[in-house]
Order: structure tokens, then sequence, then C-alpha cells
């Protein structure tokens, strides 16, 4: 009985670790946008990052969702330099459970530093 | 108008987290809209009134103050206690016509460029590229601005060409913040610019060779560099071979540069008799811990550029898990006498793929560095006939008093014209040790213990040596500056500062760096002629 609980346990700890792992896209051009007050310790340091961590609800015929980024404070060129997405057992689960109605939403971008 | 935003703060770091320094407000300027102010002098010009209103509001504040870019810098040569002003979103470009040049001017006016100072070396890269030319050389990697990279004498291994600042061509200062307080500077033995684009952003003219010379290592304190004129060239390519070769071998090749006849040759770069050319780049990494018989180096050839090149670049770059940075540096402190073991674990991801051979212009070769972690960097300059003496000492410091959590490597430079360049011999080997900082335990020793046998070790053995103007080190060491340059060069340096700038404007663009070492005082007596328009 014992051995099966290890078991099962190892097993949906293996699930939960493959399930969740990041994915990031980065361009070779430009520069991130710079944000001198950014100082966290991660990829991301003295960077404008946009942390993103949302349920998106779409329509029941919809197949896929378009997040549009936009110019603002923290994207001054509107276009993106880096993205980062993160793919979740929880995430996935929720995505079944609704049949692709919610779909969970965790994304870091950086915008690209406008020029002069 | 250029705006400005005031953040009052408290501290302020480094990327590399050489820090925290106190600091009381940190401005962010962004420039006017190109939409509202197409033309780009008025741009310029506009950000430089911003300056001015922003160094008259720091006076009369009675406040010190000092722009900085990327923060790369590893130690306190960028942060002010008072205030600070991030140049990153400064970054205008102007290319330089015909019409612009001097009438003496040997410079080809298309290899010339105005950037502003926070135009980061990538970008630099970029609009260099689009204009088919290439910068002469980096700090092997993308991501400083211009202006810290010249005010601190980032080099990388350019055999012939030297660091960042012996492309320079004229300098744009704000030293103050009156009218007469915008300057345009350059040699009057090699005039670029003509007093036209010098009037169009409103500057008053100095050529004189001293006060150029001074002014381009200027460790940040002659005055705000708003503007940096630079020399490119025809975009060329760059074929980078990675190659084991005994030790031996390459202590000698460092000692002497002599490549033409060492039995070290890369096959495909020989001349018409078989010997080996002199490479651009030439650098030799040192995991000082390692019983290998080898070293690995890299070579780097110039090329003519061409179109049809293999691309460069990787489809995937992995990055280590920050966690195991964190956990190596935990054992650093802690277990001290693992560092050789883990040192050697990592060696694949510090050290390039052996017999790997990739070609691509400049900017593709030293592209993008993501932050790591927390990092240090000591890095000495010795004449490269002293390197494996140098190296064999500095190694035992590591060896013998550590373990240090960093492996050597070593650049070779050509020497500059800047006055308190650190690049200062004939060809100077740039010795550095870097890698993840460290706290001090009862098994360690701090880093500031660590630079500080460093000095001493170099003074013992009667090495002449510089120091690195943006690495770490014992900054407080005393007369460090005094040993590391001739007392004329020091002399000329302060004379030209103190020259150029008023008083009140010497106090406010000083620093604790610059007190530090020596540097922040005015001359008694100025010399006006240090700043006369010859």
């Amino acid at each position: 009985m014992n051995r099966t609980i290890k078991h099962l346990t190892l097993v949906s700890f293996s699930l939960l670790f493959t399930c969740c792992y990041s994915v990031r896209l980065r361009s070779i051009n430009g520069d991130m946008q710079p944000d001198p007050l950014m100082l966290r310790d991660d990829y991301y340091r003295g960077k404008e990052v946009v942390e993103l961590d949302t349920v998106i609800k779409i329509d029941i015929t919809s197949k896929d969702f378009t997040y549009l980024i936009k110019e603002t404070e923290k994207c001054k060129s509107g276009q993106l330099h880096t993205i980062e997405f993160k793919n979740t057992f929880g995430g996935s689960l929720l995505s079944v459970v609704t049949f692709g109605r919610k779909r969970k939403m965790k994304v870091k971008y950086v915008c690209t530093q406008p020029t002069n | 108008m250029a705006t400005t935003k005031t953040h009052s703060l408290n501290k302020w770091d480094t990327l590399h987290n050489n820090g925290p320094f106190p600091l009381k407000k940190l401005y962010v300027t962004e420039l006017e809209g190109d939409g509202n102010m197409p033309d780009k002098i008025d741009r310029y010009n506009d950000a430089a009134k911003e300056i001015q209103r922003l160094i008259k509001e720091s006076q009369e504040a009675n406040h010190g103050f000092r722009g900085y870019g990327s923060a790369w810098s590893m130690n306190h040569i960028a942060s002010h206690k008072d205030r600070m002003h991030y140049n990153g979103f400064m970054n205008i470009h102007i290319p330089i016509i015909k019409e612009n040049c001097h009438t003496n001017t040997n410079f080809e006016a298309s290899n010339l460029f105005l950037f502003e100072c926070g135009t980061t070396i990538k970008r630099i890269s970029e609009v260099l590229s689009a204009h088919g030319k290439s910068l002469k050389t980096t700090g092997a990697s993308n991501g400083q601005t211009i202006a810290g990279c010249i005010s601190t004498g980032v080099h990388g291994s350019a055999l012939q060409v030297g660091a960042v600042q012996d492309y320079v061509v004229g300098l744009n200062l704000i030293i103050g913040p009156n009218e007469e307080d915008v300057v345009y500077i350059e040699r009057h033995t090699e005039p670029a610019l003509n007093d036209d684009f010098a009037n169009h952003i409103n500057c008053r003219i100095i050529r004189n060779d001293k006060l150029f010379n001074a002014t381009l290592v200027s460790l940040g304190s002659f005055g705000f560099i708003h503007g940096i004129v630079l020399e490119a060239e025809p975009r060329y390519l760059l074929k980078r071979y990675v190659k084991k070769i005994n030790k031996a071998t390459a202590l000698k090749l460092s000692d002497t540069l002599d490549f033409k006849n060492s039995i070290f040759k890369i096959p495909l770069e020989t001349d018409s008799e078989g010997h080996g050319i002199t490479p651009y780049h030439f650098k030799v990494f040192i995991n000082q811990y390692s019983k290998e018989s080898d070293y690995v180096v890299e070579l780097m050839y110039k090329k003519p550029y061409v179109s049809d090149y293999k691309d460069p670049f990787p489809i995937i770059k992995q990055s280590l898990y920050r966690d195991l940075i964190h956990l190596f540096t935990k054992m650093a402190e802690n277990f001290p006498k693992s560092i050789p073991w883990l040192v050697k674990r990592l060696e694949k991801t510090i050290l390039p793929q052996v017999d790997e051979e990739l070609i691509g212009t400049l900017p593709q070769i030293f592209w993008d560095a993501p932050y790591q972690g927390p990092a240090f960097a000591c890095s000495v300059g010795v004449d490269y006939k002293n390197s494996s003496k140098a190296l064999k000492l500095m190694a035992e410091i590591t060896t013998e008093e550590g373990p240090i959590p960093g492996i050597f490597a070593m650049r070779f430079v050509k020497q500059s014209k800047a006055t308190l360049a650190f690049t200062k011999f004939p060809v100077t080997c740039m010795l550095e040790i870097d890698g993840v900082l460290w706290n001090k335990t009862n098994k360690i020793m701090s880093l500031t213990e660590f630079s500080r046998r460093m000095i001493e070790v170099l003074k013992q053995n009667n090495i002449p040596f510089t120091i690195h103007w943006g690495k770490n080190s014992d900054w407080t060491f005393p007369n460090l500056v005094n040993h590391m340059y001739e007392s004329s060069e020091i002399n000329e340096w302060k004379a030209c500062r103190s020259a150029l700038l008023s008083e009140d404007m010497m106090e406010l663009f000083s620093n604790k760096f610059l007190r530090d070492i020596g540097l922040a005082d005015r001359e008694s007596h100025v010399n006006e002629d240090l700043i006369t328009f010859l």
C-alpha cells in the first residue's frame, strides 16, 4: 500500500513539474525597453517587463485568441522584443475542463527600446 | 520639450549587484517625440537644455550630479550619493555629411557619426550596419552605452585598434547651466567637424589635443557627456576560432604576440610563406585550478564583408539555472575548497566550445549577454611582455590564498592616446578574473581583500600595472593612481579638468570614486592654455 502511495506521489510530482515550463522567444535585433528602477534579480533586471497572469474567456466557437500589444508607457515602441510564456498543469487542466473556453495566460514580455 | 521624471530613492545598484550605493534623486529624461519635433538637431539641442536645467536644479540644492547608462561598471564610478541621471532614453544618432566636416580633416565623412550619450553599443552597431559600416571594436559585448564605455575605458581584445575611446574624434560636453557651458572638443591636430556644425548644436568649440585626450577617459567627471562623434569603418566579418593549445605556447604568444614565428598556427590563417598571421583579436582563457596541459584560446581574423556567410546565431541559447548560481555562491562562501571542483563542473558553460568556428559581423560575434546574477570582475593592465609573469602571480593568490570563485582570461589591447587610459602600455595585456560575487566569511576573504592582494603582489614584484576603471578593486588603496600613472599624466588630467570646469561644477561632477582615488582636487593654478582653441 505504502509503495503504491509513493509511486502515485512520484507520478503526480513528475506530472506537475513536467507540465510547468517556460518558453522564451527573443528578437536578435534591438534593445529591450529599459527601466532603471527595475531591480529584480532575474533575466529582466533593469528591463521594463510586463507580466500578465490572467484567464481569458473566449467563445466556444473561437479556435484561439490574439492579445494585442499597444503603445503604452511600459511599451513605448508598441513592438515586442522578448516574450516568455509559462505553461502550467493548472492552466492545461482549466482549458480541458472548460472545453477550451477559459485559457490561462501567464506571460512576461518586454518591448523594444524606442530609437531616435 | 524633453521631459524628466524625478524619483526620490535612497539607494542605487549596478546591473551586477555591486552596490547598493546611496542616492537621493534619480532623474530619467526622455526626448521629445519626433512627431512633435521632427528635426534631430532640434531634439538634440532641446535635450541639452533639459540637462542644463537639471544641472542648475542640482547646483541650487547644493547637490552633486552624475549621468550613467547601463550600469555595467562594477564599482561606484557611476554612482553619486546626491543625484544621478539615467541616460538610456537619450539615443539620437546623426550621420555626418561632407558639408559638416572641417576643411583640414582627414576623416572620411561617411565614416563619422554623432551618437547621443545613452545609445548602446548594440544600437550603434545597428545604425552603422544600415550604413554599411561597423565599429572598429567593442568591449566584446554590446549592452553598455557609448558614454559609459569611453568614460571608463571599455576594451575588447583588438590588437591593432585599441579601446572604445580610441575611435572617438569629437566630444560634446555640458559643463554647466549657462549658455557657454555647452562645448564641443576635438583634437587640433585631427579636426573632424567644422564650426558650422558645432554652432548647430550650440557649442563653444575647443580644438586642443591635451584637453581632448584628458576628456576621453574622464571617469564621468569632466561634465555631462552629451554627444560622441566616432569614426566607423566599412563593415567587415570576423572569423572566430576556438582552440586548445599547450600552456607554454599560449603563454609565449601572450608574452611576445609573435604569431609569425609561433609553433601554433591556424592553417587557413597564414601568409604566403606559411607564417601565422597576427589576429584581430586574441584571448586566452585560464582555469587556474585545472592541472590540464592546455589553455583554451580564442582568435578572430578580420575578413572582407560578403553577404553570403553562414548565420552565426544558434537557434537556442540556454542559460544556467539561477538557483544553481546561487548554490555555487553559497558553496563558495561556506566551502571554498569546493571552488575548483565547481569551476570544473561549469567549464562547459563558462568557456567557449573548443574547435568551434564561426563567421559573422562584429555585432553578431559579440551579441547580447543577459544578466546572470551578482558578478565580480577584477582586471589589471600590464605590458604584454609581463603577461605570463603577472598571470602566474595572480593565479597563485587564488590557489594559495583562495580559492576565489572565478577564472582568469587575458586580452590584448593597443595603446590609447587618452591621458588616463588603463590601456597605456604599447600593447596592454588586460588580465581579468571574473566570476560570481561572494560575501566574506571566516573561510574566504572579501573581494576587496582579494583585490588588495592583487595590487600588493604586483607592486612587490615590480610589475607596472593599471586597473580597469569600471571593475572591482580596492580603490582606496594608498597612492594607487600615483603608482599606476606618471605624475605628469595625472597632473595634466587634473589641470585640464580644472581649466575646463568652474569650481562649482568641479564639485558637482565629483563623486566618491573620484575622491577615493585622489583625483577630485582642483589645481591651485588654472592653466588657461589647456582650454585654448589651437
